[in-house]
């Protein structure tokens, strides 16, 4: 895991005093949604011309009495395209019909802070971490080929969530950055895009339980 | 005046007549009888013999859900099976046939059970593996220069498209049956262009519609781009399912003007049929050490309509590059021989883009059984056209710069048909994917062999997200 210099101090700011103690409450959660690829030149060249699509996943968080939460899930992001040819950055994107299909598993963790923790509607926000999982797979003409790699990642997220008792919905926008994932071959290497983060806005089922 | 490039000729197993013989051009713009070689006889290729496609004895056997273990019993026992296993889920067996019963009488029994689901052979099944085209011509064999570009690959990915044409601006194409009422000469079609689509081309050196080869360089270019393939006949051509234009602008002595240059490129690049252009390149086996503004332009016109221009480099082994292979819209190409080293002849300098086999007469690194490292494709019989015949035709090995650059021709036309269709792409799709060659650094190039030898599969396969070409 990669964590930057930024993280411990957006952490320590999240810590806000005089917030009312509770006991704590865990919440398993589905995720739904779209995610947008950094790598938005890249992904527009071997996708139909969009550079994201849905993602899903879940988790589980706990939330400490004062509004602190932790958090851990994943998400997966999966879409179908085509090989191409892109002689440089400036040069029109030649389709070659060879199906592709590419895999972005990113399995995090997260603290962060839930303001008004006990109403209704709960805003939040977090930073963390974690490991992008990616893998490409391609065949041309019966030689089928796969590449695979884990990268380190961090991201910052901002939610709210709505309801009262166990069942709860939310929404949730997350940027999130893993450099040096890719970039080293093919068209994010034309493209010189080499981080396999993006933002991701996605819906929350979640079932809550004090402890 | 551009010229045909270095013409050494071997000749044998005619196609229509004559018997085993071989004649060599020593020079560059005079052939002429050098050895004689023997009857290489008939080369058939021989496929494997068809592997079992199920394990003997075997069957795969399964029951319906109400079929208890008592009724499958009595049910195996009475299909000729002693011994059966039962597989991990459901209620099927990997039944052992008694070999007096046999496997199909078992079969058919077992078939004929209400309680049995279906019954089959166990099928054997063998690893994924790249698909590959391995076409029934006879003489492929002894296409060495295929084989060093790795054609069988190549052709389990692309074979072409008829949308797809590429035009020869050579000594012409014999490519149909005429008898030319002005000089009396009669062409004949050859034989192996069984299939080929033909575009109507047109003779410039003549100035009528009939451009027929009235030597023999023309139709052995064009027999590489594209000689009828899997037919069982003579050789193979690179990109087979691809059109062809005759396009005529040297004479039967292999000269031309660079005014009849440019009126080939501009008549390929300007023909339209049916509101398209299907002429997507343009081979250009010709050159001189003079320079035309008047074909630089017709270059740089057909270059801006989309089409790739191939030339090729030169065969005088200087450090200079022919015209008009130097000029910056042309792919200049080189020639290396059986062993990827360069061809003595193949010319050198800072334009050229890339190799590809155009063979060494001298040599016969390939072993193959013809005896030399030509080039062979189809063509006119040499003696024969020397004597004014246009109608005998046999195997005709031949080296030069001319010779590679329609390797790269028909590359160029795969790669339009695959969809790479900006002549900028394909250039650079066919120079990236190069095999680096004489020290050439990875991603770099040098005088010598230009971006390296041409690899047309692994141009052909594109890049992934984060795959490159493989």
């Amino acid at each position: 895991m990669r964590l930057r210099p930024v993280l411990p101090f957006a952490l320590c700011g999240l810590v806000l005093p005089g917030a009312p103690a509770a006991a704590g409450e865990l919440g398993i959660e589905a995720h739904g949604g779209y995610f947008a690829m950094s790598a938005s030149n890249s992904a527009r060249a071997v996708f139909d011309g969009s550079s994201g699509g849905g993602t899903f996943g879940g988790g589980a968080r706990y939330v400490f009495g004062p509004g602190i939460f932790v958090a851990a899930g994943a998400r997966t992001f999966s879409k179908t395209g085509e090989r191409v040819f892109v002689a440089n950055a400036t040069s029109p994107v030649q389709k070659l019909g060879f199906p592709l299909e590419i895999r972005i598993t990113p399995i995090f963790g997260t603290v962060g802070y839930r303001f008004f923790q006990g109403r209704k509607l709960v805003p939040y926000l977090g930073v963390g971490g974690g490991v992008t999982r990616f893998r490409e797979t391609s065949d041309v003409a019966g030689d089928a080929r796969e590449d695979s790699r884990s990268k380190g990642t961090f991201h910052a997220l901002a939610g709210v969530e709505f309801g009262a008792g166990s069942f709860r919905v939310g929404a949730e926008g997350s940027w999130a950055s893993a450099p040096d994932a890719v970039g080293v071959g093919g068209v994010s290497r034309v493209f010189n895009e080499d981080d396999l983060g993006g933002f991701s806005v996605v819906g929350k089922l979640v079932f809550s339980f004090e402890l | 005046m551009p010229r045909l490039g270095r013409a050494l000729v071997l000749a044998s197993l005619p196609l229509v007549a004559a018997g085993s013989w071989t004649l060599r051009a020593g020079g560059q713009d005079d052939p002429r009888p050098a050895f004689v070689a023997s009857d290489a006889g008939t080369y058939a290729v021989r496929p494997a013999p068809p592997r079992a496609r199920v394990r003997p004895g075997e069957l795969i056997v399964a029951f319906r859900g109400a079929a208890d273990g008592r009724t499958v019993e009595r049910a195996l026992r009475q299909a000729g099976i002693p011994a059966a296993r039962r597989g991990r889920v459901g209620a099927r067996y990997l039944a052992t046939v008694d070999e007096q019963v046999g496997l199909e009488r078992s079969l058919e029994r077992l078939r004929s059970m209400d309680e049995v689901d279906y019954a089959e052979p166990n099928g054997l099944v063998r690893k994924s593996v790249p698909a590959t085209f391995t076409p029934n011509d006879p003489r492929f064999n002894i296409q060495w220069n295929f084989s060093l570009v790795g054609a069988e690959r190549m052709w389990g990915i692309q074979k072409g498209s008829s949308g797809v044409a590429v035009a020869v601006l050579d000594t012409g194409i014999a490519f149909e049956d005429y008898a030319d009422p002005r000089t009396g000469q009669q062409f004949r079609r050859a034989l192996d262009w069984e299939g080929t689509e033909f575009l109507p081309g047109f003779d410039f050196v003549n100035n009528d519609s009939h451009a027929n080869d009235d030597e023999f360089h023309g139709t052995h270019v064009a027999s590489t781009v594209a000689q009828a393939t899997n037919n069982s006949l003579s050789f193979a051509g690179l990109a087979f399912d691809c059109a062809l234009m005759p396009v005529k602008v040297l004479d039967g002595d292999g000269f031309g003007t660079f005014f009849d240059v440019a009126e080939g490129i501009d008549y390929a690049a300007n023909f339209s049929e049916g509101g398209e252009r299907p002429v997507k390149v343009i081979n250009l086996s010709l050159g001189g050490e003079s320079s035309s503004e008047d074909v630089r332009r017709a270059v740089d016109r057909a270059f801006a309509n989309g089409v790739v221009v191939v030339a090729a480099a030169g065969n005088e082994d200087k450090g200079s590059i022919d015209f008009p292979a130097a000029l910056p819209n042309v792919i200049a190409v080189g020639a290396v021989d059986a062993l990827k080293l360069r061809a003595p002849y193949s010319n050198r300098g800072p334009e050229l883009s890339v190799v590809a086999p155009g063979g060494n007469c001298d040599r016969n690194d390939s072993g193959n059984a013809f005896g030399a490292d030509c080039v062979w494709q189809q063509g006119p019989h040499p003696e024969f056209v020397f004597l004014g015949r246009y109608d005998v035709f046999i195997s005709l090995g031949l080296e030069g710069t001319s010779m590679a650059s329609p390797h790269v021709a028909a590359l160029a036309a795969l790669l339009v048909s695959q969809g790479i269709t900006d002549p900028r792409s394909v250039r650079a799709a066919i120079e990236q994917t190069a095999e680096r060659l004489g020290g050439a650094p990875a991603g770099g190039r040098n005088d010598e062999y230009g971006h390296g030898l041409i690899q047309p599969a692994k141009a052909l396969s594109g890049l992934g997200f984060n795959q490159d070409q493989f």
